[in-house]
């Protein structure tokens, strides 16, 4: 018997959508409506069946933000730094020159030096976050993801992306939480079924978003 | 983007990688790189075992022609099936980040490759230290590229058809079965054409030529072993049949490479 391809699903379709530079945008939308997909789009993973996705700029480095994935388990932390620095666009050099910095904000001491198999969980979030923070990119693409690990690192990690959303890098935050939309970003689209429902100021989106997406839960 | 300028653009990658991979595979065995000159050796232990009783082949002779068989034939098998499935080993990478799809299954290929030419290193060794290297082994840098070519030419389109269709990964492996009979890994060219010569059927000496895995493992048996130069007219057909499979390859990645995550169930 033959693998069934996916059916035909359009996740995203007649989006119009424009990201300003700086801008700190939130996407907030139940699971299901295309929020996923739209961050593959715009980090180039995936290409777009109609229409298209263009930056202003060539050049232009965008990184959807992603905790060991991608990790060997059988190198260390500092390989795997290196490792996923490179996945996400960064040179071997760039990464090298930040191994301190990254070993340093993990703080995984000499854990960085072991195996990234003989890591917990929480472990391995603290040194992809802290991967994610080295690689500096001009679109920073975050799904779900703010703070990881323990309570410490929790608070480490919100304040890192807090510094991130403070700066001039544009930052797309996607989330079904609108609180967290209306607390981090500047701008909040609200995405249904691949269509933008409502746009505009965090806390009138978020107001349009909780009266009206009884309608659409099943 | 061309291949060439992605093939510049990320080939840091391909290579920390590839040395990445080399050596966390070291690491997953208390034998570490020792497998990578054990695997073939074994392999070649027991066809020799098998074989010499059935033709009565014995020797260190018989064991060199079957052990450059075996290094060819690894290299070959290990780096287009691993490639072939390497899209979708890495498929939770590939949704993260926007990385061109042939990455991961020129890594495999590379090191398959590193480690079939350490082996190939001490196939040398062996056939020096009895005195058959000569003049003609010069030419082996060409029989590796021409091999290595045939290896990624191969690998690319299929690594793509079997993301596609997973059914095909069963098919490829039979195939692959039937080749290793084929391609005189435990015997050689010139058994074949005198079996063909007294059966009267050298249509069946042509079609064993057709095959490139049996021209390449002749032509290293040729400049190791025989102290001959390899058929160049054969060697030249295996490349021509490389380059085509190389350029359907890298079409198909350039058609794929964007869409293959939409359209594969994983």
């Amino acid at each position: 018997m033959l693998s069934k391809t996916k059916k035909e699903i359009w996740a995203v379709r007649g989006l119009n959508l424009d990201i300003f530079e700086g801008e700190k945008l939130g996407i907030m939308g139940r699971n299901g409506c295309g929020k996923s997909t739209l961050m593959r789009l715009l980090a180039g993973i995936y290409s777009a069946d109609e229409g298209k996705v263009s930056y202003s700029r060539k050049d232009c480095h965008v990184e959807l933000l992603s905790l060991g994935v991608g990790f060997e388990g059988n190198l260390s932390g500092a390989e795997n730094a290196v490792l996923n620095g490179m996945l996400m666009g960064k040179s071997r050099k760039h990464m090298l020159e930040r191994l301190d910095a990254i070993r340093e904000f993990s703080g995984l001491n000499e854990f960085f030096d072991m195996p990234v198999y003989t890591y917990s969980s929480g472990m391995g979030l603290r040194l992809g976050f802290s991967v994610a923070m080295e690689t500096d990119p001009d679109v920073l693409l975050i799904d779900e993801v703010l703070g990881v690990g323990d309570e410490v690192f929790v608070k480490k990690s919100e304040e890192a992306l807090k510094q991130k959303f403070a700066g001039d890098r544009t930052v797309v935050l996607i989330s079904h939480d609108a609180a967290t939309i209306e607390r981090m970003c500047t701008r909040a689209v609200w995405l249904e079924k691949g269509k933008i429902l409502a746009e505009g100021n965090p806390a009138e989106v978020a107001a349009k978003y909780h009266q009206g997406v009884g309608a659409y839960t099943n | 983007m061309t291949f060439l300028q992605q093939l510049t653009r990320y080939k840091d990658i391909v290579l920390y990688r590839t040395h990445a991979s080399i050596k966390s595979e070291a690491r997953q065995s208390y034998l570490g790189y020792v497998w990578f000159l054990l695997e073939p050796m074994m392999s070649t232990a027991v066809l020799y075992f098998a074989w010499s009783y059935i033709n009565g082949a014995k020797g260190f002779e018989a064991i060199l022609t079957i052990l450059i068989g075996m290094v060819a034939w690894g290299w070959f098998e290990s780096s287009v099936m691993g490639g072939a499935g390497s899209i979708k080993a890495k498929f939770h990478v590939l949704n993260q980040f926007s990385l061109p799809k042939w990455i991961f299954p020129v890594v495999t290929i590379l090191v398959n490759s590193w480690k079939s030419l350490f082996v190939f290193g001490v196939v040398l060794a062996m056939a020096a230290a009895k005195g058959l290297i000569g003049v003609h082994t010069l030419w082996l840098p060409v029989i590796l590229l021409v091999q290595l070519m045939l290896i990624v030419g191969l690998t690319l389109p299929i690594s793509i058809a079997v993301t596609l269709m997973h059914d095909l990964t069963t098919v490829i492996s039979s195939v692959f079965r039937l080749l290793f009979f084929v391609s005189g890994l435990f015997f050689t060219a010139s058994q074949v054409k005198q079996k063909c010569v007294e059966g009267n059927t050298p249509g069946l000496y042509e079609a064993f030529l057709w095959n490139p895995m049996a021209v390449l493992i002749d032509a290293y048996r040729a400049v190791i072993q025989r102290g001959e130069s390899p058929d160049f007219s054969l060697l030249g057909r295996a490349a021509g049949l490389a380059l085509v499979f190389l350029v359907l390859g890298l079409a198909a990645h350039a058609y794929f490479d964007k869409k293959i995550l939409k359209l594969t169930n994983v």
